[in-house]
C-alpha cells in the first residue's frame, strides 16, 4: 500500500516536472488573446508612434527568441518607451511566451 | 487661368509634402553597408535563420531609423548593437533602413485586424 502510493507520488511529480518544462514553449492559440491589447497598436497597418514620429514595428513572422528578449529589455528598462515599458510590467514569463509565438505565426 | 494657377500652386505643395514625407534612404548603399556591418547575425536581405535576432525583412524605414538611433544613443541598452551602431552615420541609417524595409519575405502586420483595413 506504501509502495503503490510512493509509486503515484514518484509519477505525479514527474507528471508535473515534464509540465512544468513544456510550459517554457509558447503557446499561439493563448497568446492571441494575450495579444489583444498589442493589436491596438500592432495590428493597424502603417499605426505610428506619437512622438518622434515613426511607425510601430511590424510582428507578424518575427522570431519568437527575438519578441521574447525585447519584451524584457522593455520590462527591466533596458528599453526605455514609455507605453511599452507599461505594457511589458504586466507581463510574465508565460505571457511573453505566448504572445512571442502568436506573433511568430502570424506570417 | 486662375485655375490653372490654383492647380500649379496645389501640386507645388503636393510635391513638397510628398518630399518630405519620403525622406528616404538610398537601398542600393544600404545593401553595401548591410553586406558589410548587419548580414552575418540578420542575414543580407534581413530575413535572419537565428531567431535570436530579429528579422529586419519587410520591416518599416521609420522604425528601422528609430532602433537604430536608440541603440547608438545608448537610450536601448544593448552592447552588440551599441558596438555596430555607434559606427554608423545618418546617412547610413537611413540607407539601411531603406534597403531592409524594402526586402521581400519578412514580416507583415497580424491577420486579425489586417482585413479589415488596407496596407
Amino acid at each position: 500500500m506504501r509502495k503503490k502510493t510512493f509509486t503515484r507520488a514518484l509519477m505525479l511529480a514527474i507528471g508535473i516536472s515534464f509540465a512544468g518544462s513544456s510550459l517554457a514553449a509558447g503557446d499561439a492559440a493563448a497568446g492571441k488573446w494575450k495579444a489583444l491589447t498589442c493589436l491596438g497598436c500592432h495590428g493597424i497597418p502603417s499605426y505610428t508612434n506619437a512622438y518622434p514620429t515613426y511607425n510601430v514595428p511590424r510582428l507578424g513572422g518575427q522570431h519568437a527568441k527575438y519578441l521574447v528578449s525585447a519584451l524584457q529589455a522593455y520590462q527591466n528598462g533596458q528599453r526605455n518607451h514609455p507605453t511599452m515599458r507599461a505594457q511589458a510590467s504586466n507581463l510574465n514569463d508565460q505571457d511573453m511566451q505566448d504572445i512571442a509565438a502568436f506573433f511568430e505565426n502570424e506570417k | 487661368m486662375k485655375n490653372t494657377f490654383a492647380l500649379l500652386i496645389l501640386s507645388m505643395g503636393c510635391i513638397g509634402l510628398n518630399g518630405q514625407a519620403l525622406a528616404v534612404g538610398d537601398a542600393a548603399a544600404g545593401k553595401e553597408k548591410a553586406a558589410q556591418v548587419c548580414a552575418s547575425c540578420h542575414g543580407a536581405e534581413g530575413n535572419s535563420t537565428d531567431p535570436q535576432y530579429p528579422r529586419l525583412a519587410g520591416q518599416y524605414a521609420s522604425y528601422l531609423v528609430q532602433a537604430l538611433r536608440e541603440y547608438k544613443e545608448g537610450d536601448r541598452k544593448n552592447p552588440i548593437m551599441l558596438g555596430f551602431a555607434s559606427g554608423l552615420s545618418e546617412a547610413d541609417i537611413e540607407n539601411l533602413a531603406a534597403w531592409f524595409a524594402s526586402q521581400p519575405g519578412g514580416l507583415t502586420t497580424p491577420v486579425l485586424l489586417r482585413r479589415a483595413v488596407p496596407e
